[in-house]
């Protein structure tokens, strides 16, 4: 087990040559970043006859607390120039926020601890706890004594970067992959602006999760991120969410911008948004989803069961499968049940009877008391035309007409 | 598919509430300010010297403005709280200081409240045994069970008892004309008692707690640069709302106190009682009602500014909206402040004047510290990007900071130092 050593007490540490001769102060420490495992020490920040110099990494002969001793008596005395992926120990990563990705959190680095591996020094652990801040205020001989802390491992931390002026090129943060959409929403809520960016930003790649995310977001916060996206940018979010969060979003978005995006959906998620957003909310129209099964009337039961396994709309819309003629007027419903237990070849305009339909106006009321009536937990909505828009689910209805101390007691109302 | 039609019902009520929805932090933070310890301050400008100190309540405006402004700026665009900012970039060793100050600062004033609370309703002839306490169990409750959505309506309701002040300087009958007059044409005075009287009320209006409570809040609310130019609004509203209410409580006790010579009050209830006489049983009414909301706003704003002050500075989880079991710092601060407050206000004989002394050494040395910071920060290219200080707003601003700074030095020399 290498030793330890706290990056508080290497810092305001003094610069030895290798003869022993003392040159200056120790500054800081850069470290490189993106590699996978544990990030080396690259180069030394100090400060010689108030100048600040940099030292690269193979100048340097041993790392303690106190002081860094250099491999050798001459230095070239060069400027710090930033290389791709560095960052700054104390500049850039003490003091601020990074990720706990074990605890899904966020934790402030009160100190850092840095290890000999692999026969380099590396930053191996991030102290979160009181300790880390009580070494670095009490007078120098007293510091050391004070034990380790609560030490995060680096291999489970991510640092935000953003700040960071030449890592732009963004260092990806592969274990926030690790984590569960609603976890990183959380996160992005609970961090300031430039960090959560950041986090979105590492998602990016993964427009999947990306979406995920963008639906677990608080209304507010959706907002924060979206202003500062272009049109084609949200759509893009938009495209691969589910269409009802799609609408939220859009809502909150401003009204001048909201057609301009809806313009560049992809044409099936553009028209389920349009419809979504043009109908009253307590109407059928309002509370339907577009994500249904509907096939032609000669398609036989196998072939129905087919569409089904394919699907990937939420499980509740599944329940009834629709059957429409030539001309896309509704004539026929069969339940997923009744699907299972047909015939695999029996032809559904034989085996679907008639189904209960509203129309897109049909008050929440009316709804209601279809459902109840007939016992369905499905019910099509459709236009003038006979065609289905869309089908209104139990759970729409029920979560509506659910007396509103209910849903306080169950807490599904955030308010 | 549950979400969206929520979302929906609620958006329609929304709407209906547009208006009202832009009251939030601003309002909330620039009325803190016009606490137990403001009103008394305020009462006794107008007592002492009448109309001839109003016309600084301008110039306290526009800085409380500036000020408040960078603060909330601050929040929007970083998304951070100021303890997190001075963490990040003025190192552990300020804001150890910073927390510390705060800490001790924000429970002296929380102190000073609960007395206020006790003295606005021992004039209606409540003992203090038992309305400190249920006024302490009504703010602890509303801010570790509420959320912050509740919790922010009900501060904003609680400045409605702000208007007794204007109805109180009616009542008393002021000389408009004078007043207008002190505001064109200030007086000006160099008697240390003239100069100390002015230190003191630029350093009750404008205290640190104002800027901490604004900027989180800000943070905690979501607001975004979108909500910029509204937030802005907000915040000059609040402070002249604030401001108002302040040139109200002067000019009641103006045409009253001063004009029959009582010179000096010490306390906001003692000014309250002092009114009757003049101005009648409802002027000592409504100036207790007064007396009594600010104190519960501040009683409230106060532990909850240590605690987001504390959490953001050692990186905990944080927010009015959180259950103890997810913020048990934070909860643990506000439930701490709260009773130690309610507790020494109760004990007998405290002596309320030399805390308030004591506090305002403290605030007077925090204070200069806190506004150096948000200056600084909020004109940083790197923190703000485009939306840093603008260079003439920049110059503004400095001037503002040193001129408040040096007033809170000489409040701050004064007062431990005993006269001028």
């Amino acid at each position: 087990m290498p030793r330890v050593l706290h990056l508080s007490l290497i810092l305001g540490g003094e610069l030895v040559g290798r003869a022993g001769g003392k040159l200056g102060r120790v500054d800081d420490l850069v470290v490189r970043l993106g590699d996978s495992g544990y990030p080396p020490v690259t180069a030394v920040l100090a400060r010689i006859a108030s100048r600040d110099v940099f030292i690269p990494g193979d100048a340097v002969a041993e790392i303690q607390h106190g002081q860094i001793v250099l491999a050798t008596d001459r230095l070239d005395l060069r400027p710090f120039e930033r290389r791709p992926q560095e960052v700054l120990l104390r500049k850039d990563v003490l003091d601020r926020q990074l990720i706990d990705v074990d605890g899904a959190r966020l934790r402030r680095a009160n100190d850092l601890e840095l290890a000999r591996l692999d026969g380099w020094w590396r930053v191996v652990g991030v102290d979160v706890g009181p300790r880390g801040i009580l070494r670095r205020v009490v007078p120098r001989r007293v510091a050391p004594r004070i034990a380790e802390g609560q030490v995060l491992d680096w291999a489970d931390v991510e640092p935000f970067t953003g700040h960071v002026p030449t890592v732009r090129l963004r260092i990806p943060h592969p274990r926030l992959k690790r984590l569960h959409p609603a976890e990183l929403a959380d996160l992005v809520e609970a961090a300031g602006h430039a960090e959560g960016e950041e986090i979105l930003d590492a998602v990016r790649d993964d427009p999947e999760l990306e979406a995920d995310l963008f639906e677990e977001l608080e209304a507010g916060h959706q907002r924060e991120f979206l202003e500062e996206r272009s049109n084609e940018e949200i759509a893009s979010v938009l495209a691969r969410m589910e269409t009802d969060d799609a609408v939220d979003l859009l809502t909150e978005l401003d009204e001048d911008r909201r057609d301009a995006v809806v313009a560049l959906l992809p044409d099936v998620q553009r028209r389920r948004v349009e419809t979504l957003l043009g109908y009253a909310p307590a109407t059928a129209g309002g509370l339907m989803s577009p994500d249904f099964i509907c096939v032609y009337s000669q398609a036989t039961a196998s072939e129905a069961l087919q569409r089904v396994r394919q699907s990937r709309g939420p499980a509740e819309t599944l329940e009834m499968v629709f059957v429409m003629n030539t001309a896309k007027r509704v004539h026929g419903g069969i339940t997923l049940a009744d699907l299972v237990r047909a015939d695999p070849d029996a032809v559904l305009a034989e085996v679907a009877p008639i189904p209960r339909t509203v129309p897109l106006d049909a008050e929440l009321e009316e709804v209601a008391r279809l459902m109840t009536d007939y016992d369905l937990t499905i019910i099509g909505v459709v236009d003038d035309d006979q065609r289905l828009q869309g089908v209104v689910t139990v759970d729409d209805v029920l979560e509506l007409v659910l007396p509103r101390g209910w849903r306080r007691r169950f807490s599904l109302d955030d308010e | 598919m549950m979400r969206r039609s929520l979302v929906r019902l609620r958006g329609r009520r929304g709407r209906l509430l547009a208006v009202l929805a832009v009251l939030g932090p601003g309002l909330i933070a620039a009325n803190a300010g016009n606490d137990a310890g403001g009103i008394a301050t305020y009462s006794s400008v107008g007592a002492r010297y009448g109309y001839d100190l109003l016309w600084m309540m301008v110039v306290i405006t526009i800085s409380l403005i500036v000020v408040q402004e960078m603060a909330a700026r601050m929040g929007i665009v970083t998304g951070k709280g100021l303890a997190d900012l001075v963490r990040e970039h003025y190192g552990i060793r300020w804001s150890l200081f910073a927390t510390g100050s705060v800490l001790v600062a924000n429970l002296g004033i929380c102190i000073s409240e609960f007395v206020g609370i006790g003295a606005a309703l021992g004039l209606a002839h409540v003992p203090v045994v038992v309305s400190v306490p249920i006024a302490a169990v009504a703010v602890w409750l509303l801010l570790v069970r509420g959320t912050y959505k509740i919790a922010e309506r009900i501060f904003i309701a609680m400045t409605i008892p702000f208007f007794a002040y204007p109805i109180a300087a009616v009542l008393s009958h002021p000389h408009w004309g004078s007043v207008g007059k002190s505001i064109v044409a200030p007086h000006l005075e160099t008697s240390p008692a003239y100069v100390l009287l002015f230190v003191a009320t630029a350093g009750t209006t404008i205290t640190p707690f104002m800027q901490l409570y604004l900027q989180s809040a800000v943070v905690e609310r979501g607001l975004g640069p979108d909500d910029l130019n509204k937030e802005r609004a907000e915040v000059v509203t609040g402070s002249i709302f604030a401001n108002l209410i302040a040139s109200f409580i002067i000019i009641a006790t103006a045409a009253t106190l001063f004009l029959h010579g009582h010179r000096q009050v010490n306390t906001a209830a003692e000014a309250a009682k002092a009114l009757a006489p003049f101005a009648g049983r409802f002027a000592e009414v409504l100036f207790g009602v007064g007396l009594l909301g600010a104190s519960l706003l501040a009683a409230a704003v106060l532990p909850v500014t240590a605690a987001y002050v504390i959490s953001e500075t050692f990186g905990f989880e944080r927010g009015v909206s959180r259950s103890p079991r997810e913020a048990p710092v934070f909860v643990g601060v506000v439930t701490a402040l709260v009773i130690i407050g309610a507790v020494v206000a109760m004990l007998p004989g405290i002596p309320v004047f030399k805390l308030l002394v004591g506090v305002q050494a403290v605030n007077g040395v925090l204070l200069p510290i806190t506004l150096f910071f948000v200056w600084r920060l909020s004109a940083s290219a790197e923190l703000m990007g485009r939306y840093r200080n603008g260079r003439i707003f920049n110059v503004v601003a400095g001037a503002t900071v040193v001129a408040t700074s040096a007033l809170s030095v000489i409040l701050l020399v004064v007062t431990v130092g005993g006269g001028l």
